[in-house]
């Protein structure tokens, strides 16, 4: 049973690795990170969202529930199966499950936003006026790879041109369709139905909806993913995506940012010490230059050590986070003492 | 089924691979499918193969939307297909082929006749072509 609770256990590295290499690859690639909301850091030792080291950090803060991972998704309701297992049985089935879990929780890349296409390929400004409406041209060819397609579109002043981005989706989900995917964005996708979709706290739901119907890099992507994580950071609805692949990209925006301190007081709350440590690490790994990680570097700090410096250096809401260490401090002091 | 006087396998004397438009939909609806067929064959008969498509009427976002399969056009015009007008039209306006004359041609006459009815010929100054 106690391999239920335990994160990082023992997996193969090397098979996840091109599991995600395979999904996400040509992406994860270094100098695609999304910009910091501020200033500019460093430049060539910046780590990106796709390093190793950041994604251990992420990775063990976003946890292993299996509860949550594998609750079940709304399918036809059938009735559960039951099997008598040994012992060693029981343990094979849940390294299996935290391998499969390990899958599941690979995290959707976080990238910059696209440059708008703007190329004319000819014009032809005699034929102005022939027609009313535009022609869009979509090449389908089958093998060649969607980010490298020709689409262009005649406009009806004569004038060639690569298609737009958003023209660009359309078209291929036209020919080409995807599972989950509509041709025209659903509604709820706009600012203004997204404050119903958190208000039910269906914030998983939408960031999964998100990533399958936009591309990583589209604006809109982006935009439905800073509005989720903010309206998170403004309620500390944080443990709604623990667990979840969606948690790594949240706590990167969020320490871009600097906002950290909600979460920190979340995790201390919950007792989660560990994460704690990795979020002011992975924070000094982004932030070099703050004074507090000059501290945590010269003084080799660890554990409680650290995030006390870190919450009188860096955080906002010192009162908080003071109090809810103590908090912690007690407890666990009444608990070795009984 | 080779039974004697079996429509499925017709053989034809003459004729060649032809890429056209093959008309389909329904009523006040149609839609082409650009295909490479023999010459002799039914306008919407049996084709070779299907290289693409054309909605001739504009969509909710105000584009007619085509789709060509360019490595198997590549591939039929290298065995020697011919083209019809209307899809070596297209092809030119999409930018795979030059640009049919006919084109230019008729967009030269549309801008006569507009000019034409906008100024009808009172004054006699000669209407110069236009040279694109």
């Amino acid at each position: 049973m106690a391999a239920l609770g335990a994160r990082g256990s023992a997996a193969a590295p090397a098979r996840l690795s091109r599991v995600v290499r395979a999904l996400w690859g040509w992406r994860a690639r270094r100098g695609l990170g999304q910009d910091a909301g501020a200033a500019d850091e460093g430049e060539a030792a910046r780590p990106a969202f796709a390093d190793e080291a950041v994604q251990t950090l992420l990775r063990r803060m976003t946890g292993l529930d299996l509860q949550k991972v594998f609750r079940p998704v709304k399918t036809e309701l059938k009735p559960p199966k039951y099997k008598l297992m040994t012992e060693a049985q029981l343990e094979e089935a849940t390294r299996k499950a935290i391998e499969e879990a390990k899958e599941k929780l690979i995290m959707p890349p976080v990238l910059n936003e696209r440059e708008p296409i703007d190329d004319v390929l000819a014009e032809d400004k005699f034929l102005e006026g022939t027609e009313t409406t535009k022609y869009v041209f979509t090449d389908l060819t089958y093998s060649i790879p969607h980010r490298e397609r020709f689409i262009v579109v005649r406009e009806p002043n004569g004038v060639l041109r690569k298609a737009t981005w958003e023209e660009r989706d359309r078209m291929i989900q036209i020919f080409f369709p995807k599972e989950g995917r509509r041709v025209i964005p659903p509604v709820v996708f706009k600012d203004e139905h997204l404050v119903t979709v958190f208000q039910q706290d269906r914030h998983e739901d939408i960031l999964n909806r998100c990533i399958a119907q936009f591309e990583p890099d589209s604006p809109d992507y982006i935009r439905v993913h800073h509005r989720t994580y903010d309206d998170i950071e403004k309620h500390a609805k944080y443990d709604l995506l623990r667990s979840t692949r969606h948690f790594g990209g949240m706590v990167w925006y969020l320490v871009n940012r600097k906002k950290t301190d909600g979460l920190l007081t979340d995790m201390i709350h919950r007792d989660l010490l560990d994460d704690a440590t990795s979020l002011i690490t992975l924070y000094h790994m982004l932030h070099p230059e703050c004074q507090s990680a000059k501290e945590a570097k010269e003084r080799k700090l660890q554990g409680v050590d650290l995030i006390k410096v870190f919450v009188k250096t860096e955080s906002q809401k010192e009162g908080y986070i003071q109090l809810a260490l103590e908090a912690y401090e007690e407890a666990m002091a009444t608990s070795t003492a009984s | 089924a080779l039974l004697a006087g079996s429509r499925l396998l017709k053989g034809y004397r003459g004729g060649h691979v032809v890429i056209r438009f093959a008309l389909g939909g329904c009523t006040n609806r149609p839609f082409f499918r650009i295909v490479a067929a023999h010459s002799r064959r039914a306008r919407d008969g049996k084709y070779l193969e299907q290289l693409g498509c054309l909605d001739p009427l504009p969509n909710a976002h105000g584009e007619r939307v085509a789709g060509l399969n360019l490595e198997r056009l590549r591939h039929w015009l290298g065995c020697g297909a011919q083209l019809s007008r209307p899809a070596e039209k297209l092809l030119g306006l999409a930018g795979f082929l030059p640009l049919h004359p006919m084109t230019v041609t008729g967009a030269e006459r549309l801008r006569r006749r507009a000019r034409e009815v906008a100024a009808p010929p009172a004054a006699g100054s000669s209407g110069a072509g236009d040279a694109p």
